[in-house]
This record gives structure tokens, sequence and C-alpha cells, in this order.
């Protein structure tokens, strides 16, 4: 019996170790991973899910950055939010009140300096950003979102945009709660995702509107400002870009 | 000598003794007084009385009989002699210190009655020296007599009667010109005439770097002004002298700093010269002229002057072959703190990238990889290359500029990644040999993707550089996923980390985390992309990611020779002379384990690295190593303990200093002392006209004896006064 049961748990120590395991390969470790995050009990379904794999594949196409293509998501309470800095939230209903446990974890990312972009995918409604910027209000207390505009650097952070849209053209601006000089969420009222989201035959998932094709091409550059600007923080604030960025802008007016 | 005489008895009261004196004169006024008026046997009577008077007298004094045996003292006369390195050089007709042996040996001659007590001065209080006075030591780089005058002043010895100053006059303090009042009071607390022997007289045919001086302190990478004053002396003739003024670093040619050329009018020129020292820290500049022929002293013809230079911000170049989180967490530190002064560039965007857009559509700028690496280099203070390809970026042709930038004292990071180290085609590169490690050839497998955790080695448990990180986590380390390959350390690195399982050719473990030195620079291998979770993981918020900040701030530290990362503080307990041996003081951190390894370095030339050795340290923390005696130039003393990362001093040694630098000997300042303190100047050879005060005599024994017993006295007066009164009954008087 004893000799039975030593059996089983050594079948399972073998099963445990033989589970698949996150493995990145060398170079990956610090790659752009658009990890969704998930709070309560959602779930990521729905024509959007293909839009962070995009997102990934844009900006690996588009920079040097590297990025997982096949993003995973994160749920705010678990441990795995702390193991990298950056994590989308997006959604078009309600999110519901966050539990304390992911009050804390969520608490515990931005005090290392977590990135998180929070991205309305019904901007009509609006129910998913009012949410969000709610809940973040409890996490982040005495935090206000603020518009940042073509002076903030995720404006340039790769391209030099003149405004952000996204599947809606919305408001020029995007908004950002700001901590310590620090940007740590970015609000997008634009349904980013929906404009880089594809079907499964490599078709767009959502029409843009009003812009069209032109449009989406602009929203993916604001998705690969997004992610630069998570990778490289306020780089192209930089004294020695400064110069060189202020003389194209206005060359471009 | 002995001397007799007859005293009074000492036991009397003086108002006894005037009273006695007045009676007895009252006595015989008073016989003489009757014998005017009643002149019969006046004779008789006056005799008697007189007798009478004069025995009473000395039953009274009672006569004492003194003995004496006296010894005539000399006066205390100090003689000061200069000590200082100029004492060395020519004097009218022979050296200076041999012109002071013969005036000593003819002051005692002309003056063998005075007691002369020989010191010397030269920085700080006067000393005695042992040795015959033809064996003056001229070792010392200052003259200040009024130090030497002070510390005799405040002995609690006997104060002298005089003190003789034998100098050529070109002191420290008093300066030359100061007023006869000032000189008065810093010199006339002694509280005895200063006279003065001038050694010489006459300036030797010299052109020399007189002075030089700044403006303010050095800070690197900052302009600092050097004024330069060139000059000749005796009969050289002169008109523009150039001069150089260069940076001694090891292992390679002086690094120009500044030419110019000195017009000479009146014997003297001055130049102004901007220099600009990147690296902080000790470092010895050279400058030197071209002196005209004739010139007397070759050794005074260029200073070595040692530059302790500080930093305003450290400047550091970041350069990222890609962004990623690990470059992030770099950027975020590097930004965050105040004292960096940071030009970052990352590689945004790679050729075969396809941006969709028009330039002008990009915030994408040029990599300046020209100007940064050929121009701009040496004004940063490390370089940090993270993920970096050397070859898509154009770097590869600048690699020897690295190399040289590190050879003479910048500070170089190199950080793994999918573009790093032999990856990033550095192996066989210029910049491959400033590298701590050896890095595996294209043939062999230069990235190994199995995840893992480094390992501590035994330095980098015992070194400062990780004490901090380690307070934080112990002995953890976050998982890598994987490493970039490097071959064995190279010899004088230190490993920090090592892979668990992969090991170098040698069989050793792979260091993963390296630390060397190459010329005047220093060098950090990184071979993982990872340490961004010591500021974002799991493991990173049990500290609120100080970790991060922990880890790099120590490696920059130690990078820019920061002491709170040095395994040891140095510094010379003097400073260094030329042909004599140097002290070197050793503070070492406490709880370093390991043998003292010491090495002496010429800077500025090829000449062979000497191994010092050291005493065995018993436990001790501080302790003293004499440097043997060395060569006019730069030097730079390396010491590592045991196996963990070595520090370093730079020092200059010079022959003759700021001593020699204006060999002129000053008679007419000696002078001046003289005439403020009561003294008088003469020259060497004239010293028997100095006078002192005379031989004072002081007794050494003393015996006293009364010439009579008292009884003696008393009876013969007795008798006296009998044969007085007989006498003056028979004369008819009362």
């Amino acid at each position: 019996m004893r000799l039975a049961t030593a059996g089983v748990a050594v079948m399972l120590t073998a099963l445990f170790l033989l589970l698949p395991r996150p493995v990145r390969a060398f170079g990956d470790e610090g790659a752009f991973h658009p990890r969704v995050l998930l709070v309560g009990n959602a779930k990521f379904e729905g024509p959007r899910t293909t839009a962070p794999a995009r997102w990934a594949w844009e900006l690996t196409r588009r920079t040097s950055a590297p990025a997982r293509l096949a993003p995973t998501t994160v749920r705010a309470d678990a441990n795995a939010l702390l193991t990298e800095p950056f994590a989308y939230w997006l959604g078009d209903r309600d999110v519901g009140t966050l539990t304390t446990r992911e009050l804390v974890a969520l608490r515990k990312f931005f005090s290392l300096g977590g990135v998180l972009f929070v991205d309305e995918s019904d901007p009509a409604k609006g129910a998913f950003g009012k949410s969000a910027r709610r809940e973040l209000a409890r996490v982040l207390p005495d935090t206000t979102p603020v518009p940042i505009g073509t002076d903030h650097v995720v404006f340039r952070s790769f391209y030099l945009l003149s405004r952000a849209v996204g599947r809606i053209e919305g408001p020029k601006n995007l908004e950002a709660i700001v901590r310590n000089g620090q940007t740590q969420v970015i609000f997008s009222s634009h349904d980013i995702a929906g404009a880089l989201a594809q079907d499964r035959a490599g078709l767009p998932s959502f029409a843009v509107v009003p812009g069209g094709d032109e449009q989406r091409e602009m929203a993916t550059r604001v998705a690969v400002n997004i992610a630069m600007f998570v990778l490289c923080s306020n780089y192209k604030d930089d004294q020695v870009h400064a110069p060189f960025l202020m003389r194209r802008r206005a060359r471009d007016r | 000598m002995s001397i007799d005489a007859i005293s009074l008895s000492g036991d009397l009261p003086t108002w006894a003794a005037v009273i006695a004196a007045v009676l007895f004169a009252a006595s015989l006024a008073l016989v003489a007084w009757e014998l005017f008026r009643h002149r019969r046997r006046a004779i008789a009577v006056a005799s008697t009385g007189l007798l009478a008077t004069v025995l009473l007298a000395a039953a009274v004094f009672r006569p004492v009989r003194i003995a004496s045996r006296a010894t005539d003292v000399g006066p205390r006369v100090v003689l000061l002699i200069d000590r200082s390195l100029s004492m060395a050089l020519p004097g009218d007709g022979a050296t200076r210190k041999r012109t002071a042996a013969s005036a000593l040996r003819s002051l005692r001659e002309a003056h063998r009655d005075a007691r002369f007590s020989r010191l010397g001065f030269g920085r700080g209080a006067a000393s005695a020296w042992d040795g015959p006075d033809d064996d003056l030591p001229t070792d010392q780089f200052h003259s200040d007599l009024a130090a030497a005058i002070a510390s005799i002043s405040e002995a609690a010895d006997e104060k002298p009667s005089a003190v003789v100053v034998i100098s050529d006059g070109r002191l420290d303090q008093p300066v030359a010109g100061t007023a006869a009042e000032r000189l008065r009071a810093t010199l006339g607390t002694i509280g005895a005439p200063i006279h003065t022997v001038s050694v010489a007289t006459e300036a030797p045919n010299d052109a020399s770097v007189r002075n030089v001086q700044t403006a303010g302190a050095a800070v690197a990478h900052q302009p600092i002004r050097l004024s330069v004053t060139v000059a000749c002396t005796g009969e050289l003739s002169c008109g523009a002298i150039p001069i150089t003024v260069n940076e001694l670093v090891e292992s390679g040619t002086p690094l120009p700093l500044a030419t110019g050329v000195a017009n000479i009018v009146d014997g003297v020129g001055t130049v102004e010269l901007p220099i600009t020292l990147d690296r902080a820290g000790s470092r010895v500049v050279e400058i030197a002229i071209r002196a005209p022929v004739g010139d007397a002293l070759p050794d005074n013809d260029r200073r070595l002057l040692t530059f302790d230079v500080t930093r305003d911000r450290v400047r550091i170049l970041h350069i990222a072959g890609r962004p990623t989180y690990d470059v992030r967490a770099m950027r975020q530190w590097l930004k965050g703190d105040a004292s960096l002064d940071v030009v970052a560039f990352f590689i945004l965007r790679s050729l075969s990238d396809d941006v969709n857009a028009a330039p002008s559509e990009l915030a994408l700028i040029r990599f300046p990889v020209e100007e940064l690496f050929s121009e701009h280099l040496p004004s940063f203070d490390a370089v940090v290359l993270q993920d970096f390809d050397a070859v898509p970026y154009g770097l590869a042709p600048f690699l020897p500029n690295v190399k040289k930038y590190v050879t003479e004292g910048g500070g170089l990071v190199m950080v793994g990644g999918l573009h790093g180290f032999s990856a990033g085609n550095y192996a066989g590169t210029p910049l491959e040999s400033v590298l701590p490690v050896v890095l595996p050839n294209g043939t062999q497998r230069v990235i190994d993707t199995t995840p893992f955790v480094p390992r501590y080695t035994a330095a980098g448990r015992d070194t400062p550089v990780l004490e901090a990180l380690r307070s934080l986590y112990g002995n953890r380390l976050p998982e890598m996923s994987g490493t970039n390959v490097l071959d064995v350390p190279r010899e004088g690195t230190v490993v920090l980390w090592e892979h668990p399982t992969l090991t170098t050719t040698l069989g050793n473990p792979m260091p993963v985390l390296a630390l060397g030195e190459h010329g005047n620079g220093r060098v950090v291998a990184l071979s993982v992309d990872g340490t961004h979770k010591l500021a974002f993981s799991e493991l990173a918020a049990d500290t609120a990611g100080r970790g991060y900040g922990a880890f790099w701030d120590a490696l920059l530290g130690w990078l820019m020779r920061d002491p709170r990362y040095e395994p040891a503080r140095l510094e010379l307990e003097a400073p260094c002379r030329a042909g004599a041996p140097t002290p070197l003081r050793v503070h070492s951190v406490p709880g370093l384990e390991g043998e003292v390894q010491l090495k002496l370095i010429p800077l500025g030339s090829k000449g062979p690295t000497r191994v010092i050795d050291a005493p065995p340290r018993n436990g001790r923390t501080s302790f003293t190593v004499e440097l043997p005696p060395l060569d006019p130039g730069g030097y730079a003393v390396r010491l590592r303990v045991g196996e963990g990362p070595s520090t370093r001093h730079d020092f200059a040694c010079e022959r003759g200093g700021q001593e020699w630098a204006d060999p002129r000997p000053d008679p007419e300042h000696l002078k001046a002392i003289a005439e403020a303190t009561g003294g008088t100047s003469v020259s060497a050879d004239e010293v028997d006209k100095l006078s002192f005060p005379s031989a004072t005599p002081v007794a050494s024994e003393r015996q006293v004896s009364p010439l009579l017993p008292p009884w003696v006295w008393t009876l013969a007066a007795a008798i006296a006064l009998g044969a007085h009164w007989i006498t003056r009954r028979r004369a008819g008087l009362a």
C-alpha cells in the first residue's frame, strides 16, 4: 500500500514537471507583451481577441522592438501581473467592482512602475472606460486622468502623430494618469483594439469610421507609439531629440 | 673657578643689624666727643674704646668665611638649518647644504662658549636629526620658518639667547617681501634675536617652470585654466619657450592637453593654458618646457602635479540595440538619478523594418555613430552598450576608439542580449581585448537559451559592489531566460556571478557578471538581459523594486571608482620624492579576506610593473607599505585584496618639486628677517661676526664657616670693655 502511494506520488511529480511552462527564449524576456488584463470573472473573447497579437506583429514589422506574437492574458489578482511592466485592459461593459486582492495586486503593479493601457471598445456607450476610471481611482487614490496631446512623448515615441484615433475618430487627445512624473495609465476612447482586430481570413474585423484604411493605419501607429513608449519610456523627450523633432513638426504644419 | 669671601652671619635680621650698627657708631661718636672735651690720656681711652666697640660688633655680627666654586655657562643658541630640497641646489661654488655644513663648523669654532642646539626646519615644527653636520638631510618639500620658530617658542625647554637661521632664503613662510612689523609679529614670539646666515647669493643659469596655478578645482569634462609661469635665472638667455601639458596615463603615451609658448621678458613669462580632464579621481599632469641650451637644472624643466578631479555629474552614453523591458529598466534608473547626465541612443528601426510611413512622419533621427565614437566619446564617463550589434549600425570601424577610450580611463558596460558580445560581432575586435572575458569566436555557440539562475562566486559574496543587492535578497537572484556565452576571464578579472552549469573552454564555470580593468579604465561585462527583473518581478515586489537600483548603482559606482565600492583607500603619507622611499597608507574595507597584492605601474611609459611586498595584515585594516625609491614621473598603485576587485591611486613623484621651481637664493629675505628681529645677517664665511650674549657664571658649590667661635668674640669684647672702663676711670672719666 505504502509502495503504491509512493509510486503515485512519483508519477504525479513527473506529470507536474512535464506540464507546459511558459518558456521564453533568450532575448524574448524583455519583449513587448500586450497581455490582456482580466478582472473579476471576465473572459477575453469575441472578435477583438486577435488585436493584441496584431499589435505585437505590427510592432515587430515596423520597429526593431521585439514582441510576443502570441500574447496571453493575466488576471488582476494573479502573481503573474508582477512579472512584466505592461498590461492591456479593454472591454465594452462595466468592469464591476475590483476585489481587495485585485486592488492590492494592481497597487503593487503601479508601485513597481507598471504601465496600463485602458482601451474603450464601445466608445458610444463608454461604460467600460467610465467603470475602469472609477476602479482605478480606488487603486490609485489622489490621482485624476488628464488629457495628453501632441506635447506628450507618446505622440512622438516612434511616429509623429497629430492626434489619437482608433476604430472611431474620437477625441484628439488621450488621457493619462501621471504619478511622480511617470505616465502609468493611458486611456483611449477610440477602440484601438477594434482597429487592429482581424478575422481568421486576415481581414479587418471592424470597419473604421470615418477614415477607413487611412484611419486604421493611424490607429496602428498609435498602438505602435504606445508600445514604444512602454519600452523606451520618455526617450524621445531627451534633449538630443527635442530640437530635431520640433523642427520636423514645425515644417509639417 | 673658586672664590673666597668674608661676610657677616646670615642669621641676623636686617633691622637688628642696622640698629646694632647705629649703636656702635653712636658709641664711637660719644667716645670722640668725650675726648674732645677731656683730653687727658685720650689716646688710651680712644684706642680701648675703639677696640671694645669693634669686638662688640664682631660678637654681634659673628663674621663668617665663604668659600664657593662657580662655572661659566655659555648662551643657548639654536641653529636652525633649512632642510628643504632647494638646499641641495648649487650655491656659490658648492651646493648650499655643503656651505651650510661649513657655516655650522665655523660657528662652533668661533663661539666655543655658546651652547648650540642643532635643529632643522622644513614642514611644521623644527626637529633634530642624527648625523654629522656634513650630512644635512635635504628632504623637505617645504621651508616653513614661521612654524619652526613657533614650535621653539612653545617648547618647554630653556629659551634660547639667540637663533641662527642657516638657509638660502627661499622660504615658504614668511614669504619674501613681508613687512618688518609682520615679521616681528610672526617671528618675535621667540624673544631672542634671529641671526641669519645666507648660504648662497648667486642664481644658477637656469630655465624652469616656476609656478603653476589653477583657477578653482578640477572638475571632469570642464575646462580649467592653468596659469604657467616660466622663468630664466642667472646668465641664461631666454626668448620664447615652448610649453606642453600632458596627462600621464597607464600603458600608453601621455595624452596631450595643451601647448603654448611663454615669451620671457625680464626673466619671466606667463601663459594661460585651458585644459580639460575627462576622468575623475587622482590624475597626474605633466607641465614641461623646452629649455634653451645651457640650462643648469633639467629637473625643474617639468612639473608633475596630481590633480584630484571631481565630478559634477556623471556623463553616461547609453546605447541600446533594440527597445526591451531591460532597456526600459536601465533608462528609468539612469534618468531617475539626478547626478547622472544621460545621452541615450536606441535603435528603434532596423533596415529590414517596414515602417509604412514617409521619413517625415517618423520621430526618428539618424544614429550619429561617427560623431559619438570619434568626437564626443572622451566627454563621457561611461558607455553602456546594451544588446547592441556593432556591425549594422556602423560601430565596427570605431571599436579601436572605444578601446582607446577605455585605455585612457573611460568606463564601459556591455549588457547581453541577442545582439551582445559574440552575437553582436565583438569577438576578435579591438573592443574584445578590453572586455574582462574572452569571447567565443564565430565557430562556437554564442548564445545559450537554457533558463538558469546565476550563482554568486566567493568574490561576489565578499565584494562591497554587491553588498547592497545581497542585503536585499541574500543569495537569491531572478531566473534568466538564457545567456550570451562567454569564455575564460582575463587575468585580473573578478567574476561576481557565474553560470551554474555552463563552463568555459578551461572547464571552469562560465562568468555571467565580471569586472575588469584595462589600462586606466574599467569594464563591466554582464552576459544576461534579465536584470530588469530586479526592478519588476515578483521577487522585486518584495523590496519595491529597489534591487535594480542597488545593483546598478554599485556597478556604476565601481566603474566610476566611487570609494564606497573600492576594497581599500590608498594615500601617500608624504609627497613622493624621487630617489627616496615613500610610505603608502592602506585602509582596507573591514571584512575583506585574502592576501593583499600591490603593484606599482609607471604612467605614461612602458616601464615594467613592479610587485610590492605588502606586510601581513594580521587582522589589521590599516597598515603602511613602503614604496621603493622611484624615478621622477607619474605612478599608479593598484591594490587587490584576495580575489576581489582592485583599487588604484595615481600620484606624481618629483625630484625637487616647487622647491626647485625657483632656484634663486634670497639673501635679502634673510636680511629682512634678521633686521626685524634684532639679529644680524651674514654670509656663510662671516659667521664669526655674529655675537651672542656672554657666558654667565653659575655657582655649583658654596661653603660657609665662622672666623671664630661666637664665645671667643663675646669674651674678647667683654675683656676689651673692661679694659676700656679701667682706662676711663684712670683718665678721670665716668
